[in-house]
């Protein structure tokens, strides 16, 4: 009989472990992951060297759900770097620090519709590149994560991944260096956006904690955590550890909502209904509010840099689950009961 | 119907396996497609009674968990034939015996998801009415897996103080993880107990129902595991009473 907390924690753990195992959805997840293996389209980013060695067979399939469930099939415990799915958090965290007028002052939350590595796009009459999720915001972006040097605002950066994840993060150093010595083309939007006066004279401390933060390695299990966290409030519904402040969550999701799939975003909002976000890395999250989170990483890309299996996965799950945000027609899916 | 029953026991010694060869072969004579699968891989046995020894066991419970084969190249058609004559079937999904293959399952482990998926396999691919499934005793994670899966969990016990207590942990897992239906067989209580005062008892002490009140009999302890009770002495009291219990579970 459980007599102190440490075994209640104990048995409600194994508890909580076994159900997910027998859990039908974990069935489904396997399923699906076996399913979508099968698909051999796109290739794995080629813009730097450390992202094109990539095993194109890496497949995780991960979902975490609002009370804590964790599921997950495949390479689920396989590294690799966020890229451009640090853009949602990092923008949450200058909303913390700023609060919501100064950053809106700063970095726009229009969608362009552009690729996410589009040069010009930038609004000369406001001052602000377009949205967070586009390498010109997520620039913008970093360079309002404060600090009393590089060490320190790198440390903030990975105290709030640990925050989100739920452990200890850390930077791939050989991706940081081969984006930092491959990645003219940001330097280029950064000095344009110095110019037109978007952001502070310090570029390459800016650059640096954005290269650094696309460099955070993570597994699809932690892009879970992280989507799950969001759809939670911004609690880690694991740890239970707050990751972000309730007021920004909104802000976060309907960015992600509406610009975190590039130029594919307003398909996706239509077809699969949920905030997400990709990267380059090979990873999706997204994000079933009060629901669950979901993370999948798979390197090959389509031309447009998201993951095949990945949008394949988010839209099958999407679907079979019921998760569109806005389809009222849909009874809770048997696969989510407890 | 119940599809998937798990019978397990916290301590060994209880009977549970030749409870559950005989539940198992008392529901198939109904007509019923019937599955038993051998979960207790540590200590395999419920094969021997269904007459199969090493030689026959080709593949076992282990190869499906290894990956070297499917759920259903694992089961055996085992039907007795008073069973065929009702139309109805038993399978059996038996562990390896073989204490090479016991060793590495205890070394090596394996992925207790595919555990999961084997169970609703079989009862698919069988097209299985019931599967019934002999736990280890004790509680390790074949035994709350199944208990997870299962529609309905028999814990079996004797009238004895040790059994008490290990019945109530398990009782309380089970509620933990939500089995829809439980029951208790209270087995081997020697003839000088009154069975009713066991009955009430038991269950007044977990609030669960009691299935049956089984007497230590000479007839099945003689028997010895060589067969199965209820199908070599059908017209005994005990296979009335083990009737009457499997007739409860697949209710």
């Amino acid at each position: 009989m459980p007599s102190t907390s440490t075994q209640r924690d104990d048995l409600a753990a194994l508890v909580r472990d076994t159900k997910a195992a027998a859990s039908p959805l974990r069935t489904y997840l396997k399923e699906l992951h076996e399913r979508l293996a099968a698909v051999r389209d796109g290739a794995p980013a080629s813009y730097i060297p450390e992202l094109a060695i990539a095993n194109p067979d890496w497949f995780g399939l991960s979902i975490v759900t609002c009370d804590g469930r964790s599921y997950g099939v495949g390479d689920c415990e396989q590294p690799f770097t966020i890229q451009s799915i640090s853009k949602p958090l990092v923008y949450g965290l200058a909303l913390e620090t700023h609060g919501r007028d100064y950053v809106l002052s700063r970095v726009g939350v229009e969608p362009t519709g552009d690729a996410f590595n589009s040069l010009i796009r930038l609004d000369e009459k406001s001052k602000r590149p377009h949205n967070p999720m586009v390498n010109a915001g997520a620039i913008a972006t970093a360079s309002l994560i404060r600090g009393s040097d590089s060490t320190d605002r790198l440390k903030k950066l990975l105290a709030m991944f640990r925050r989100y994840v739920g452990r200890e993060v850390q930077v791939d150093m050989s991706v940081f260096v081969s984006e930092r010595t491959t990645g003219h083309r940001n330097r280029a939007i950064a000095h344009l956006m110095l110019n037109f006066g978007m952001i502070d004279a310090d570029v390459d401390g800016a650059l640096d904690l954005y290269f650094q933060q696309c460099s955070v390695l993570v597994t699809s299990r932690d892009l879970a955590v992280i989507a799950a966290t969001l759809a939670n409030g911004g609690v880690n519904p694991i740890t239970k550890e707050r990751a972000l402040d309730a007021q920004y969550v909104r802000d976060v999701l309907s960015l992600m909502y509406t610009c975190g799939m590039y130029d594919y975003a307003g398909e996706w909002a239509h077809s699969v209904g949920l905030p997400a976000k990709s990267g380059v890395g090979g990873g999706i999250m997204a994000s079933a509010p009060g629901k669950l989170g979901v993370g999948v990483f798979s390197p090959p890309l389509d031309a447009r840099g998201n993951s095949v299996r990945g949008i394949k996965a988010c839209q099958a799950i999407s679907g079979d689950l019921g998760l569109h945000m806005f389809d009222g027609t849909r009874d809770p899916s048997p696969l989510l009961a407890k | 119907m119940a599809k998937i029953v798990s019978i397990h026991s916290f301590r060994g010694g209880t009977g549970k396996s030749n409870l559950t060869a005989n539940i198992s072969a008392c529901a198939a004579l109904r007509g019923r497609r019937v599955g038993i699968i051998d979960t207790d891989i540590q200590s395999p046995g419920i094969h021997v009674l269904f007459g199969m020894d090493e030689q026959h066991i080709d593949r076992a419970l282990n190869d499906y968990l290894w990956g070297q084969c499917s759920i259903e190249q694992a089961a055996y058609d085992v039907t007795p034939s008073p069973v065929t004559d009702k139309g109805g079937a038993v399978y059996l999904i038996p562990s390896s015996i073989k204490s090479g293959e016991i060793a590495r399952v205890l070394r090596e482990g394996y992925d207790v998801g595919r555990l999961v998926d084997g169970l609703r396999g079989l009862v698919e691919h069988l097209r299985l009415d019931c599967l019934f499934i002999d736990t280890h005793p004790g509680l390790n994670e074949e035994t709350l897996l199944s208990m997870s899966v299962s529609d309905a969990l028999a814990v079996v016990l004797r009238p004895d103080s040790q059994d008490y207590q290990g019945t109530a942990v398990t009782v309380e897992l089970a509620r933990r993880l939500e089995v829809p239906r439980m029951m208790l067989i209270v087995n081997k209580v020697p003839a000088a107990f009154d069975a009713g005062a066991v009955r009430e008892k038991v269950e007044t002490a977990y609030g669960v129902p009691v299935a049956g009140v089984l007497p230590l009999a000479d007839d099945m302890v003689r028997l010895a595991s060589a067969g199965v009770f209820c199908l070599r002495f059908p017209d005994h009291p005990l296979a009335g009473q083990i009737r009457a219990i499997a007739d409860v579970i697949v209710s």
